[in-house]
């Protein structure tokens, strides 16, 4: 694929969703009902830690309206997103580790009733203790909170990489920096609540409507809890209201809906409230890290050393490829040669952390990014200077083996750096306003299934008939990130005809072919490609058609406008769509599948499977800060972002996502915190006392692309949706500390947190004196 | 805590609102924007038997000004209407910014600064620029009123001096001296959707010769169990002049007189480092804003 004129790629169209949401159109699963729909609700512990004596459900039952409660011993069957290491159950069972675990639930007529029902559930419990930090899991003689764990110390699992010679170079470095960075637990805080509405027809087949990523790896958990099998289970996305990873595994109200469906005999829906979301949780894994780098005296980095304890929670769930993504995100966007990587991830009994937008990434650029801020200043060079020298060039492998094809990272730096005139502020600002800069980059799509699979990891069929159009099936899942208005773009553009009359069909186990679904930033590429295939395929059936028509060799014939027309005599034209119909008349329906598999790369080490990409996304950021010195408040007054996705295919879409990645990061270095209490309570799970920033906390956001284009991808895209992100916390660290001097190394910066420091500073100051 | 359902009346006039609540208020809640009271019902913190909807009495609304009175502002006012009154912006402009600064406009648009006040939570929005204009309740029931200053309102913590079967039904900021005005200041960790980690209200007078102080009321919130002013500081405050020591006097005061705690929101200390700093920028704006009075 070459580069061109494009009549809609690269264009700002609308997206079908807009409207409808905008007029509350857009259908979400809890806009759905069904005649003789019941309610499911969760009764949850309110216990830390411990084992389930007993549980009566005899209250629960008799009262008037309830149609079924369950229990975790009805369903002991052990899930979990990967499939090696299952940990979780639909309702706990024998015991539960977290305060607010599932531990049963109710079906009823309404929701009153069911909640009702809800408290009449006696549960008794024998308390373990509750740890809620990794020190006191990893605490000798403590309980383990998984008994069948192999490892010792509530380890849920260690990571150990090691690349070069990391001793040798950093005794060979002109200057090392070590410091310890802490990030916090953080939430997704996704729009719309989970739910899942499930119901059994007359036959035994399960349809479940919900509001999930991973339509595909719910079908199977599905099969596995429920003991059916696949092709009796019809998986359907309907509309969702964000997700940022926190979607992108099974949810527990997902499991019991069809648990309670199935038992009732009548559909179920079960909804979350705001409380529940926080206690399904999945979000960012808080992580304390030591970290070093060194340089050589022209700043060129010799060597990272990582040694990091992930706070993983009560469950498995992503956390064990969430722990090597950790390490394959340590080096890049920059050449390092010496990198050492050791890590664990720990159980404690807290809701379970798991994907979150940028996940592996954020923590460790946390770090990195700031790490080499310092080291810059320390060294005296400028820090856009020492990033832009270590910066890998348009293609690179890494040590680890990471093949980036490629790159266009330097570019990113130059225009972030140029566009906010960086140069010329930092380190010059007057006390209390600074500068910061930093750099990122994110996959575009995984190596491998989570499963042992060969199969392809998206595939795509298009049908086009003169009846409905063009309809593209794609089982990829638009989670709001507009994946649907990207692939149906594509198709448009192959076929030369207009965005709109295509018809995208996606996020439906039943009637779309296979694909993984939305996680790694993977869809425009991986979902993109198998749309391209397929379109390419649908073209080979038709041009020959055309061709004969027009009396030229199908190889000279372009589709645009509507039109096929030869590209040396244009006047030699025929309408697409009487092509279509000629060809129907003589062959039957037009439809045409494709699909696409990434590179499968490895290596000779534990973890040598993850991190691994088609392709890579970078941005670069300056962030400007302004503090106020009395209070401790920052406020961010300005980013300006300049990234490399390859070719936007729908740059309005792209500028949401930088934003909304700025506003999600920013959120997390300023504002964000799950507090937890010393029985593992959460004590702020509502969006009144988590605190999200809000429009009026929004800085200006000036959002650029650089110039770039991957051939090897579907139209020259990359990833959008996560590389955004991992610039925007050091970022504005970075600026902070040239605001005032100080160098924060723990999420979030409140004002407290400042006014604090500034007062350490200055009596440091004083004595120095 | 009782379990059946709540009920729920809706009074279509005034005198039918206290006809119902003088026989019931023992187990009822008035139900006026209710942004507060389904919080704490669906939290299961209040479980009230009867609901009374006063959302859309027509006696409850309005706002007016009269030049002995001041303004006035009937207890059912939605939030979002003192924001937008240009009687209010007039002649209390920093309750216009403090209702402006209260929840989200949706929010804003159901709630009344009646049930601001009455659920005496210590970090409410109101209280301070009330207590700063030093603002007087109608406080009614069936068959009788009476006047009550804000000062004596607010008891303890979410603790008012409403008895059984009372209700605000108005509030009256007397007018402005001619040197005088009022200021808002406020803390929170983000800039909207806050629920403070400090505020302030604060009230100054000058004398004629525009740098002695006649008055000062100084009402802070997130401080102590109630918002409440720092009554030994405005004494000291009062016949010094504008200036460093004036300002350092009315700093030092509030941080001798605040009693904050730690709390999910923000520590003691940070409290009262800030509470400080807050006092000074509010007893600026005040002066700024008697200049502009003054042309």
């Amino acid at each position: 694929m070459s580069k061109r004129d494009f009549d809609v790629i690269g264009k700002g169209v609308t997206r079908k969703d807009g409207p409808k949401k905008v007029k509350g159109e857009h259908e979400f699963a809890d806009d759905l009902q069904f005649p003789m729909m019941l309610h499911g609700r969760i009764k949850r512990s309110d216990i830390g830690h411990g084992r389930i004596v007993r549980i009566d459900t005899s209250r629960a039952e008799a009262l008037t309206g309830v149609k079924a409660v369950l229990i975790g011993a009805e369903t002991p069957i052990k899930y979990g997103i990967v499939p090696q290491m299952p940990t979780e159950y639909a309702l706990a069972h024998e015991k539960v580790r977290f305060y607010g675990e599932p531990v049963a639930a109710v079906a009823a007529v309404d929701a009153e009733t069911a909640e009702q029902a809800l408290d009449l559930i006696e549960i008794e419990y024998e308390a373990l203790p509750v740890y809620t930090t990794p020190e006191e899991a990893m605490a000798e003689g403590a309980v383990k909170i998984h008994a069948d764990n192999r490892f010792p110390g509530n380890i849920a699992y260690e990571a150990d990489q090691n690349f070069g010679d990391v001793d040798e170079a950093f005794r060979n470095s002109h200057y090392v920096l070590e410091k310890t960075f802490k990030t916090s637990y953080v939430n997704h805080a996704f729009m719309e609540p989970h739910c899942a509405v499930s119901k059994f027809d007359t036959n035994g087949e399960l349809f479940i409507w919900s509001t999930t990523q991973v339509p595909h790896y719910l079908h199977r958990h599905l099969s596995k809890v429920l003991q059916m099998e696949m092709n009796r289970i019809h998986v359907k996305v309907t509309g969702v209201g964000g997700a940022f990873g926190g979607k992108g595994e099974v949810s527990n109200n997902e499991l019991i809906s069809a648990l309670l469906a199935r038992k009732a005999g009548r559909p179920v829906k079960v909804l979350y409230s705001r409380k529940d979301v926080f206690l399904q949780h999945r979000g960012r894994h808080p992580i304390e890290m030591r970290v070093k780098v060194g340089v050589d005296k022209d700043g060129m980095i010799t060597a990272i050393d990582y040694d990091g304890t992930m706070d993983g929670g009560s469950y498995g769930g992503w956390g064990l490829v969430i722990l090597f993504y950790t390490a394959a995100m340590l080096h890049l966007p920059y050449d390092v040669k010496n990198v050492r990587f050791n890590a664990r991830r720990i159980y404690t009994n807290k809701p379970t952390c798991g994907a979150m937008r940028g996940l592996g990434g954020v923590q460790p650029r946390f770090a990195l990014e700031s790490l080499l801020d310092q080291i810059a200043i320390d060294i005296g060079m400028n820090p856009y200077e020492l990033k832009k020298r270590n910066a890998i060039g348009l293609s690179h492998e890494t040590v680890s083996g990471q093949v980036v094809r490629h790159c266009e990272f330097r570019k990113c730096l130059d225009q972030a750096v140029e566009l906010s005139g960086y140069k010329e502020k930092h380190g010059k600002l007057p006390f209390g306003k600074g500068i910061g800069l930093a750099g990122g980059y994110y996959i575009s799509g995984t190596a491998y299934t989570l499963y042992m699979a060969y199969k392809p990891h998206s595939s795509a069929m298009i049908r086009v008939d003169n009846e409905s159009g063009v309809t593209v099936y794609c089982g990829a899942t638009d989670i709001g990130q507009g994946s649907d208005t990207v692939l149906g773009m594509m198709a448009a553009e192959k076929f030369g005809l207009p965005f709109e009359s295509v018809h995208v069909v996606s996020g439906d186990t039943s009637l779309a072919p296979f694909d993984l679904g939305t996680f790694a930033s993977r869809v425009t590429v991986a979902a993109g490609s198998a749309v391209c295939k397929a379109a390419d395929n649908i073209m080979e059936k038709i041009m020959p058609v055309a061709a004969i028509q027009l009396g030229v060799r199908p190889g000279q014939l372009e589709a645009r406008n509507g039109k096929i027309f030869s590209v040396f005599e244009p006047g030699k034209e025929i309408d697409f769509w009487k092509v279509v119909e000629k060809y129907i008349d003589a062959h039957g329906p037009l439809t045409a599948t494709g699909d696409y598999t990434p590179p499968r790369r490895t290596g000779n080490f534990k973890g040598a499977n993850i991190g691994h990409s088609p392709t890579y996304g970078f941005s670069a950021q300056c962030t400007e800060v302004d503090i106020d010195t009395e209070t401790g408040e920052v406020r961010i007054v300005r980013v300006t972002e300049a990234g490399d996705c390859g070719q936007p295919i729908n740059p309005v879409s792209v500028e949401g996502q930088v934003e909304g990645s700025i506003v999600m990061g920013m959120g997390q270095a300023l504002f964000e915190e799950i507090k937890v209490g010393k029985d593992g309570r959460l004590l702020n799970p509502s969006l009144h006392d988590y605190k999200i920033p809000t429009m009026a906390d929004v800085p200006e956001l000036r959002t650029t692309f650089v110039d770039s284009y991957d051939p090897d991808s579907p139209f020259g895209a990359k990833e959008a949706g996560e590389g955004p992100i991992q610039p925007v916390i050091p970022a504005i660290f970075n600026a902070v500390y040239d605001a005032i001097g100080v160098r924060f190394t723990e999420m979030p910066i409140t004002p407290e947190k400042v006014l604090q420091a500034l007062d350490a500073k200055k009596k440091q100051e004083g004595k120095g004196r | 805590m009782h379990s059946e359902p709540i009920e729920y009346e809706k009074p279509a006039s005034l005198r039918e609102f206290e006809s119902i609540y003088a026989a019931k208020a023992e187990d009822a809640k008035i139900l006026s924007g209710g942004t507060d009271l389904h919080v704490l019902i669906k939290e299961k913190l209040l479980a009230p038997r009867l609901l009374i909807d006063i959302s859309d009495l027509p006696e409850l609304r309005g706002i007016s000004y009269d030049p002995v009175r001041g303004v006035t502002i009937m207890a059912g006012t939605k939030i979002a209407e003192i924001e937008r009154s240009p009687l209010v912006k007039e002649h209390a402009p920093a309750l216009a910014f403090a209702a402006a600064n209260l929840g989200s406009n949706q929010v804003r648009w159901m709630a009344t600064m009646a049930g601001n006040i009455c659920h005496a939570s210590p970090a409410a929005e109101t209280p301070p620029v009330l207590l700063a204009h030093d603002c007087e309740l109608l406080i009614a029931r069936q068959g009788g009123e009476r006047t009550l200053p804000i000062s004596r309102f607010f008891l303890s913590y979410r603790k008012t001096a409403l008895e059984t079967g009372e209700y605000v039904k108005a509030f009256r900021l007397p007018p402005l001296p001619a040197r005088a005005a009022v200021s808002y200041r406020f803390k929170g960790l983000r800039k909207a959707m806050e629920i403070d980690m400090l505020n302030i209200g604060a009230y100054l007078e000058l004398g004629e010769d525009g740098t002695s102080v006649n008055e000062v009321r100084l009402a802070m919130g997130s401080v102590g169990p109630v918002t409440y002013r720092a009554v030994v500081t405005e004494q000291k405050l009062k016949g010094m002049r504008i200036g460093e020591e004036f300002f350092a006097a009315a700093c030092d005061g509030v941080v001798q007189e605040a009693t904050p705690i730690d709390d999910v929101r923000a520590s003691a200390q940070y409290r009262n480092r800030v509470i400080g700093v807050l006092t000074r920028r509010a007893l600026e704006e005040c002066l700024h804003r008697i200049g502009e009075r003054r042309g």
